[in-house]
């Protein structure tokens, strides 16, 4: 019993950076009161797109203050002029008395219906805030270059998106405007009792530099722990979206109770930041009700000893408690919301970090739009690496004619996937240039060369929804009778129409319930859909079978017939109609000709070629 | 909300010290008024001074045990928090753990990950909030409502008459506002999942250039979710202007009816201020309860999500799946046993759960300890669903499927998948080092198990080449390494468990024809049953059994000669790759 008494004292104690800010992605070593309030200023800059709603809810916000100020004044001022001279005058008050109460009961209606006001149009503003904030975050990420997602893990960015930006959500909901109404109450609060009784104002607040040093001394460890907890956070929401999505993994491998374990090592870094976020930051309220509670004392004690002395009325002394009360409340809420407002920060410089990140580079100024694409490619001594100092593409020098059939063949890891990610622009070469029709790639604004290639990409991914819409994903504006048409070159139609719901049959998880080869003609449908100039197929029919694959070979032909194409492939015999044959080793061009001259080299094609067919004659 | 007092149990002694220190708090708040009166009443209009002087001290002393059982009760409202949300992020991923492969896809992966973060942090902070000042505002209120009854019956009563009503009102919007709450999280969930999908596939959406797409997609369903937000917000916020005007209007009536008592005498004026200053408490309190209102209910919220994913059963069928939390007895007797990898599928057919057409339909053969079946037929046969009922990742729907001769359903699955290595079509790699994504397949193997398993996989010298080796991270699905390489790294996984049976579903597909034949060379080195999922009739030859599937039959199955003079579609497939091929070549030569 005592020992789970003690338990909560007995955390491991967090250690302070103390004005440190640290993030993963921070390159700059901000103080923390910079940071915070750089990202106050940025969170303002977009409720200020609001500007006139948001001036509505301030004055509104002023308005409810004033009255709510008022209130107790009167009040005061009920006890001193009325109730005192009640036992003088008797029971009736007489009209005064009675106007007096109507104009109270207006206060108190016109208060709850300015506040009622100010906080539902808040809640408007906050919400088109955060899904701004949302909106811009998610078509950043649309922007960031591919590299950016390759050292990331996918739940930690998710986590910004939804745990972060909910973070944010909740608090400008309801903190802003406490907080704003807050200070305006004290700020109220202070003057009236300044112009009721300086001294007595003075001897309330001679527990403001306390509490100004414990603010202090709370947030500076605070800050630092909330930030943890939401980077804590995002990494355990990485984990889980990874075993989730390997869920199929853990289960063959029944490795269950490993991750368990894993994400308990998770699960408790959590705890700890968490615990002493909220520990910490808890001391706040408790600070302030405590030093209130000292002023209240302070001001009913030293009061009452001044009324006894006849510089002031009992009912000053009353007004100033219900003030001292008054003060209470505004701090209160101002000590609460400092809690969800130091964890939305942290939240909010997360999401900022991410829009911080450096854009895809934007097309260079001179960056065309292409209207036509003949689709004559040159790479001229290419190279390109990853990483720094290891390169994956080495000297790559080779034309491919408007409308030739290129192929690629080379081990794995040789670099071919590479080669086609220069082409797309996804990453830029190192060294050396590609030519489209003669320009240089990257004059090229990205998106209109993407518009002019269809790809299918090694993994065929699947969105979830109809069959239908997924083929369609290729060109948007295609029409069912297109749709299908695609889908039967990809010969894809006959087993849609075996389905349940044949083309409006729903995909979901990524495409689970149908097979990876169906996958993969769903995603050859899409690409022949799109119509473009030039065609990249990487592997894309990798999983198909044989005797599927020839049936497509047909439909694939006429696709690119009079379009530039490149073809990664294993089985050979599917590229022996190449107009060309890249042969790639190592990140080198080894080879580079026709099937026949390859054939006839000796090379290493020929070598790759008969190593395949004696495979068959074994 | 039940779920919520099931996990709190575990903290009541902190739970209840905490509100214990809270409660001790609010007392001194609720005697301060009265205190304050009597400085008024005795101090003040008896002018004398002393009783003033003691009075102060009293107030000072009880701010000061004040603050300390505020400062005491952080850290017990913080620890039954944050313990409380570790065991409920925990036991949640226990259970979606425990799903068979076939429940498990019942949840959109993006969902439970929301219920796991989101929604626990949600209730969490509810129960931080609720201990330290949730549970005040009842306990303000009541409190204050006695103490006003105890100053002075006649006008303390019109507190207590006002609260109760309004109390009555606020549980009828919070009910209300409970399901709304939980139609934003179910639209936050789609928002997620539009998130997810856009980070998986954005190569995909970056070369269609469906950026301005997917981003009206995404505003369509963030749109959604604001909408849905800002009406449950205002419905909660609704409560704030009646709370006030009632309670407002009982602070009038207090000094309506406060003066004609005192005028009669029956009340002084230092029980009206207090009366007066318990109303004002009561606002204080009340005021915040709209908020209140608001976390309340998007906490009930949460926790009947929660509280969904911890009810979902496993099927009966399925329930031995969930047994691995709790090995049982007999199965971990069994479990000591090696599995030697005899397969047999005894007129098994399958179908997905929740569907109705049959994938796989009457399938019977027999695998032994030590043979190499490859596995063939068109792009959705029923390849991959046919191996993935030997670890029994999906059940069979009728027939049976024998391991050893047992019926694999009876074994405990821990101990079955074992003994199986098993690498799936799509490459899946955790983040982590190249060394830790073989190792993950027996987490005791030593570095030399791993390389060993690289070694016989054929990428060995890949990883040597690698900047740090064996230590190299790879990202999230492993970028920045080939799919052949990324297959490669996937089959070391599944041989560094030195399994009896070793599943390749279509896992060479990615490689060129020369590492292919180096791997399955290396391959029969190793005794173990084989399935290997192949569409190249290189690969089959060197099996000894093949297994022809159409459309969920086993048509045909022998080794390659027989299937060569009985099967008309082996011959198609053959000729397929071959058929010009052999042909040509001989032409050339």
């Amino acid at each position: 019993m005592f020992k789970t008494f003690i338990e909560p004292f007995r955390h491991p104690r967090p250690k302070f950076e103390l004005g440190k800010g640290k993030g993963i992605f921070s390159r700059k070593s901000n103080t923390k009161t910079k940071n915070l309030q750089g990202t106050l200023r940025r969170i303002w800059s977009y409720l200020a797109q609001r500007k006139g709603k948001l001036a509505i809810v301030l004055l509104m916000v002023l308005l409810s203050s004033a009255l709510g100020l008022l209130g107790p004044f009167l009040l005061g001022v009920a006890v001193d002029d009325f109730l005192e001279t009640a036992r003088l005058t008797g029971g009736e008050g007489g009209p005064t008395w009675i106007y007096f109460l109507a104009g109270l009961a207006l206060v108190f209606v016109l208060q709850a219906i300015t506040t009622w006001l100010h906080n539902i149009w808040m809640i408007g503003i906050a919400q088109e805030t955060v899904y701004r904030m949302r909106m811009d975050l998610f078509t950043h990420l649309h922007k960031l270059p591919i590299p950016f997602y390759g050292k990331r893990q996918q739940g930690e960015i998710m986590s910004r998106l939804t745990n972060d930006i909910e973070n944010v959500s909740s608090t400008l909901n309801s903190s802003a405007i406490q907080i704003f109404s807050s200070v305006l109450t004290l700020v109220g609060t202070l003057s009236v009792m300044l112009w009721l009784s300086p001294l007595l104002t003075v001897l309330t607040f001679t527990v403001v530099p306390l509490m100004a040093l414990g603010l202090r001394w709370i947030t500076r460890r605070t800050g630092p722990l909330f930030k943890e907890r939401q980077r804590n956070l995002g990494e355990l929401n990485g984990y889980i979206e990874e075993t989730l999505s390997g869920q199929r993994i853990i289960k063959a491998f029944s490795q269950e109770k490993r991750v368990i374990r894993e994400f308990e090592e998770r699960n408790s870094r959590i705890r700890m930041s968490g615990f002493w976020a909220q520990t910490i930051s808890g001391f706040i309220p408790k600070l302030m009700n405590g030093l209130n509670n000292l002023s209240f004392a302070i001001v009913a004690g030293i009061g009452g000893i001044m009324a006894i002395k006849g510089y002031i009325s009992i009912g000053v002394v009353i007004i100033f408690e219900s003030y001292a009360r008054q003060f209470t409340r505004p701090l209160n809420d101002l000590a609460n919301q400092w809690n969800t407002l130091l964890s939305a920060m942290a939240g909010a410089e997360r999401v900022f970090e991410v829009l911080d990140e450096e854009v895809e580079s934007r097309d260079e100024g001179a960056a065309v739009k292409l209207d036509q694409v003949q689709g004559a490619v040159s790479f001229q001594n290419v190279s390109f690496g990853y990483d720094e100092g290891r390169n994956t593409l080495e000297g790559i020098t080779f034309e491919a004619k408007p409308g030739e059939m290129i192929a690629l063949v080379g081990p794995t890891g040789a670099g071919k996937t590479t080669l086609i990610q220069l082409l797309s622009r996804f990453y830029d070469p190192s060294g050396g240039q590609i030519l489209l029709d003669g320009r240089d790639l990257s004059s090229i604004q990205r998106e209109s060369l993407r518009s002019h290639m269809a790809f299918v990409l090694q993994d065929s991914f699947l969105f979830d929804g109809t069959i239908r819409e997924n083929i369609r994903f290729g060109r948007l504006d295609a029409t069912d009778e297109e749709v299908e048409e695609a889908a039967r070159l990809a010969n894809a139609h006959s087993f849609i129409m075996r389905l349940n719901d044949g083309y409006d049959k729903v995909l979901k998880h990524g495409g689970s319930g149908i097979s990876q080869g169906q996958k993969q003609l769903l995603a050859i449908a899409r690409a022949i859909l799109a119509d473009p100039s030039m065609l990249v197929l990487d592997e894309a029919t990798s999983s198909i079978d044989t005797v599927t694959e020839i049936k497509i070979q047909e439909g694939l032909q006429r696709l690119m017939q009079g379009r530039t194409s490149f073809v990664i492939a294993h089985r050979l015999n599917t590229i022996r109609q190449a107009d060309r044959i890249l042969v790639l080793k190592d990140g080198r061009l080894l080879e580079n000709g026709s099937h026949d001259e390859l054939l006839e080299q000796g090379g290493f094609y020929s070598e790759l070629y008969h190593s395949q067919l004696k495979r068959a004659a074994m | 909300m039940g779920i919520v007092f099931t996990f709190l149990k575990k903290y009541r002694v902190a739970a209840s010290a905490a509100l214990l220190l809270m409660l001790i708090e609010l007392s001194v708040e609720l005697v301060q008024p009265l205190i304050i009166s009597k400085i008024i009443d005795e101090g003040i209009q008896k002018s004398d001074l002393g009783l003033v002087w003691m009075w102060l001290g009293v107030l000072i002393v009880t701010a000061v045990i004040a603050f300390a059982a505020g400062i005491a009760s952080s850290f017990f409202a913080a620890h039954t928090s944050q313990g409380l949300g570790y065991d409920m992020r925990e036991e949640l991923y226990d259970k979606v753990q425990s799903f068979s492969y076939s429940v498990f896809n019942r949840f959109a992966t993006s969902s439970l990950i929301t219920r796991l973060t989101g929604d626990v942090t949600q209730i969490q902070d509810t129960i931080f909030m609720g201990l330290r000042f949730m549970t005040r505002v009842p306990l303000v209120v009541t409190g204050s409502i006695m103490m006003a009854l105890f100053v002075n019956v006649r006008l303390g009563l019109w507190l207590a008459l006002t609260v109760p009503a309004l109390f009555i009102f606020i549980a009828w919007v919070m009910k209300k506002a409970a399901s709304s709450f939980s139609k934003v999280q179910r639209r936050l969930d789609s928002v997620n999942g539009v998130i997810q999908e856009n980070l998986t596939g954005i190569r995909l959406i970056r070369v269609f250039v469906r950026m301005g797409h997917e981003i009206r997609r995404f505003a369509l369903s963030s749109e959604q979710l604001m909408k849905g937000t800002v009406s449950t917000l205002r419905m909660t916020e609704r409560t704030m202007p009646y709370i006030l005007i009632v309670m407002n209007a009982a602070i009038i009536a207090v000094l309506w009816f406060g003066r004609y008592d005192i005028a009669a005498g029956s009340a002084s004026i230092g029980e009206v201020v207090a009366v007066l200053n318990y109303t004002m408490r009561c606002i204080g309190a009340m005021s915040a309860l709209s908020g209140l209102v608001m976390v309340l209910s998007r906490a009930r919220a949460s926790a009947q999500r929660v509280q969904e994913v911890m009810d979902t059963q496993d099927d009966a069928v399925q329930s031995s799946d969930s047994s691995f939390t709790a090995m049982t007895d007999k199965a971990a007797a069994r479990s000591e046993a090696a599995i030697q990898g005899d397969v047999e599928f005894d007129h098994v057919s399958f179908s997905y759960p929740g569907s109705n057409i049959a994938v796989l339909e009457d399938i019977t053969f027999r695998a032994s300890s030590g043979e190499r079946i490859a596995i063939m037929g068109a792009t959705g046969a029923g390849k991959s669903s046919l191996v993935q009922l030997i670890p029994q990742l999906y059940q069979e729907a009728s027939g049976t499927v024998r391991i050893d001769g047992q019926d694999a359903g009876q074994f405990d699955p821990e101990s079955l998948r074992r003994n199986i290595g098993y690498v799936p079509q799509e490459v899946l790699l955790f983040s982590g080092t190249v060394k830790d994504n073989i190792a993950w397949g027996r987490e005791d193997a030593s570095l030399e198990d791993v390389m060993e398993a690289a070694r016989k996989a054929q990428i060995h010298d890949t990883i040597e080449s690698l900047p740090d080796g064996y230590d190299t991270m790879l990202g999230q699905r492993g970028v920045n390494l080939s799919g052949g390489q990324k297959q490669r790294l996937s089959i070391a996984r599944a041989l560094v468990r030195k399994p009896s049976i070793l599943i390749l579903d279509d896992s060479t597909s990615a490689l060129d024809v020369r590492t292919e034949g180096a791997l399955l060379d290396a391959l029969t080195d190793i005794s173990c049953t084989t399935f290997l999922i192949t569409q190249k009739i290189s690969t089959t030859t060197s099996a000894d059994l093949i297994l022809l599937l159409d459309d969920g039959r086993l048509i045909a199955q022998g080794g390659h000669e027989h299937l060569m003079r009985q099967s008309s579609l082996y011959r198609r497939i053959y000729e397929s790759q071959y058929g010009e091929e052999a042909q040509h070549v001989q032409n050339i030569h």
